[in-house]
């Protein structure tokens, strides 16, 4: 989601507590118990979306020809027969045991369909936020050491564009020039049907794959690694011990790259596992265009379908990541923060 | 407000986004006056994804058929001169109802009544023709009634279209002849892969419609008996591969109607939703900025827990789940967004509480909602109003993506569903990019438009938001 990777969501995860004389441990803890709170109440919230809906979740399984007796067995599988709160404790033990049931369409079990789609999601999402992080910051620095020039222009520009671009538009139109126009890449799917043999055509194949969706996630997030790289490298380039640095008589590359850039990392870090939960969002999209084997896309699919079990497991794992993504940012965000490390803490409301 | 525009207008690019917005309101609320074709329910306007109409000027496209239209009155057909069959044709007032009376007198098996009407068609050959029309049968039981349609082209070879058995009486039913039909295709003993249009339209010239209507009893039945088959609006519409400014879809319905109505409901949704979520977080701004304590504890906390659920996938399920209405998603998009503008909201009560006019007013004793309605909130709107229009972008493209993803309304055109329809239906493989880039345009430039003034205005409001990027 383009839209998303701007402001919003970005703030989402820099903590609000006021840290007032804590040190790293206790904010740590804070996060920790703060961070399972929200996981219990999402996976509350889940249970009431997919349980208190109208219509029965069997419904849609029942074959109008099963006799009331199979009807009530397979109410008894889905332990549809139990009362509301016993089914809420059977749930949240399930879900925490990662066991989500059987899929409506495939009666298959979900874990299982799940598992076979969790490694190519990470391996889109982890590729393309690797080449994302490396190009952006680079650019960010060029951005940041030649102000004024061209590449800063399209830098600061950019921004606009990712919030007014829809993403999907955008790998839509990728897909109509490199896949149908010029039909170079592959039009859908993880790797070729059947697979080729032998490792390395099989890498390959797989590697030919990727190069669509990945670019098309570079494109989108790249303006904002940018930007925030530039902003930062800016910022500490105006900073005093630059300025010594400078009259000491060091030259601009060592400036930069020893000074300036080694300050600018720390708060990188934290970017990652800010940007982290718009990209896992945003899978779904992308997921959906490439036709990509993954998380995403089984979301996507089990909700048209009214898969229950499936759209609560994708759901579930979804946003189980992206709250780990904001627990990790505020751990690395209390850690590059000297005053919730020393303790010494501020109102940062 | 005088000010405020002088200096608005000094922004060139607040003047642009202005633009775009104008542009795509014009779209909007003139956009009845813009097409004459409803964006879905006016189908087969012309062939399966013709081409605009403006291709014509590349010389591929300039021999591609327009639409032809049959709209056919009792008027236009006449009787066909088979010897010795007396018929009678009543021509009613209604035009287009063409009523066959079994009304000739005499003995016989049966009593047969031939009509037919002439057309020219001067085109290259069509892909695609569709007849349609209503019969009405009204027969005694001691009869049944029989209706064929034919067509003959101009080297005179007859294709047998369509033929009924009629008995007894019934309401009024459509009958729909496609060519694609593959029924159709084993009636001509035509292969499946043939196409039925290229073995009819051989050549330009006069080509015929032919009616046949019989009526048959027992052998020896006493004529004229008092059955009758009632045949309304038969249309012949034989598909163009041109038609409009942006072709048609793949059920051939107007994209150029669709692009215009889809300007509507994106402005609609995407203001309406914004307009919700700024209100939700006004409020709450307000009463926890104003409040702190236990209440703002609370509601920041709600509004940290919102943030933490990820904002596409839970819209995904929702939308899936409430029903693909336009009215849930503006809903659910206001529900999903309106944490942004409450923090904002939040951050200024702060400060404006400690203000000296704040403090005055409490000490000549106003109550505190009375402050935050007369004090706080004409303080903060010009806030809200930056932070509502750079809201709308945000509603906009998450509507778009919902569409695309096959869960918008599916009873309204939104450019998003545009998109969804040129992903499932072949846009692609055909490359029909008037099809494709339209509508992904204007969802970018709309939403730039309210990026561009939102930023603008948001530096004449609020200097202090002045450096953000």
């Amino acid at each position: 989601m383009t839209n998303a990777a701007a402001p919003p969501e970005a703030g989402a995860a820099a903590p609000i507590c006021e840290v007032k004389g804590l040190g790293y441990g206790n904010y740590i803890l804070r996060r920790t118990i703060y961070t399972i709170i929200v996981l219990f109440i999402i996976l509350s919230l889940n249970f009431v979306i997919f349980r208190l809906m109208p219509g029965d979740p069997v419904r849609s399984i029942l074959d109008p020809q099963m006799t009331p007796e199979a009807k009530l067995l397979l109410r008894k599988q889905f332990g549809l027969d139990e009362p509301l709160e016993k089914q809420y404790l059977l749930y949240m033990r399930s879900l925490l045991r990662f066991d989500f049931g059987y899929s409506f369409s495939t009666r298959m079990p979900v874990k299982q369909e799940i598992l076979d789609r969790l490694p190519n999601s990470v391996l889109l999402l982890g590729l393309a936020l690797l080449i994302t992080m490396s190009t952006g910051i680079v650019v960010g620095v060029f951005a940041a050491s030649r102000r004024g020039s061209f590449l800063e222009t399209l830098v600061t520009g950019s921004g606009l564009f990712a919030y007014a671009v829809p993403a999907f538009f955008l790998q839509l139109i990728l897909l109509l020039v490199f896949g149908y126009f010029l039909p170079i890449f592959p039009i859908r799917g993880t790797m070729s049907v059947p697979p080729p043999p032998g490792g390395l055509a099989l890498v390959l194949d797989r590697i030919y794959h990727l190069i669509l969706p990945v670019t098309s996630l570079v494109i989108i997030n790249i303006g904002y690694w940018a930007l925030y790289t530039r902003n930062a490298m800016l910022d500490a380039l105006s900073q005093d011990y630059i300025v010594t640095a400078k009259a000491k008589g060091l030259n601009r590359s060592q400036v930069l790259y020893r000074h300036a850039f080694r300050s600018i990392l720390p708060p990188i870090v934290t970017l990652i596992f800010l940007n982290l939960p718009t990209a896992i969002s945003g899978a779904v999209v992308t997921e959906t265009i490439f036709s990509w084997y993954g998380i995403g896309r089984y979301l996507l699919e089990a909700v048209l379908k009214q898969d229950y079990p499936a759209a609560q497991g994708a759901f579930y794992l979804i946003a189980l990541a992206v709250l780990i993504c904001n627990f990790m940012a505020d751990l690395t965000y209390g850690w590059v923060d000297p005053r919730i490390r020393v303790g010494r803490g501020g109102d940062r409301g | 407000m005088k000010e405020f525009w002088r200096r608005y207008r000094r922004s060139p690019q607040g003047m642009i986004g202005l633009f775009i917005f104008l542009f795509f309101l014009f779209l909007a609320v003139f956009s009845f006056l813009l097409t004459s074709y409803h964006p879905l329910r006016d189908r087969y306007l012309a062939d399966r994804m013709a081409r605009p109409v403006w291709m014509q000027i590349f010389p591929k496209y300039r021999d591609m058929p327009r639409t032809v239209d049959l709209m056919t009155t009792a008027r236009d057909w006449e009787i066909s001169g088979e010897p010795g069959i007396e018929a009678f044709l009543i021509k009613h007032e209604e035009a287009g109802v063409i009523t066959f009376l079994s009304a000739e007198k005499g003995r016989g098996e049966e009593k047969k009544l031939l009509l037919e009407q002439a057309f020219l068609y001067e085109q290259t050959p069509p892909r695609t023709f569709v007849l349609t029309m209503q019969v009405k049968p009204e027969l005694p039981e001691n009869l049944s009634g029989h209706l064929a349609l034919d067509i003959i082209n101009p080297a005179g070879e007859i294709f047998a279209l369509w033929s009924e058995e009629y008995t007894g009486a019934r309401a009024r039913r459509p009958v729909r002849i496609d060519s694609r039909d593959q029924a159709l295709k084993r009636r001509l003993q035509l292969s499946p892969f043939a196409e039925v249009t290229e073995e009819i339209f051989t050549g330009t010239g006069e080509y015929k419609l032919r009616l046949t209507a019989t009526f048959a009893g027992e052998e020896d039945l006493l004529f004229p008996q008092n059955g009758r088959l009632e045949i309304e609006n038969l249309n012949l519409r034989i598909l163009g591969r041109l038609h409009g400014v942006l072709g048609v879809d793949h059920l051939g319905t107007d994209l150029w109607s669709q692009l215009v109505y889809g300007a509507r409901i994106s402005l609609m949704i995407g203001i309406l939703s914004a307009f919700i979520a700024v209100v939700i977080g006004t409020g709450v701004g307000i009463l926890s900025g104003y409040t702190r304590g236990v209440v703002d504890e609370f509601l920041m906390r709600v509004a940290d827990v919102m943030l933490s659920i990820p904002t596409l996938p839970i819209l995904i399920i929702l939308a899936g789940l409430l029903g693909k209405s336009v009215w849930n998603i503006v809903i659910l998009v206001a529900v999903f967004t309106w944490m942004g503008p409450a923090r904002i909201v939040r951050s200024q009560t702060l400060s404006l509480k400690e203000r000296s006019f704040v403090e005055v007013a409490r000490a000549s004793g106003a109550g505190d909602i009375y402050i935050m309605l007369k004090h706080i909130l004409p303080n903060v709107l010009p806030l809200v109003f930056a932070s509502m229009v750079l809201l709308i972008p945000v509603a906009i493209i998450y509507e778009a993506t919902l569409s695309f993803l096959g869960l918008g309304d599916p009873m309204t055109a939104t450019w998003g569903r545009m998109l969804h329809n040129a992903r499932g239906f072949g846009a692609f493989t055909e490359l029909a990019w008037w099809w494709i880039l339209p509508p992904g345009l204007s969802i970018t430039f709309l939403s730039l438009s309210f990026v561009l003034i939102g930023n603008t205005v948001d530096d004449i409001l609020n200097p202090k938001h002045r450096e953000r990027s």
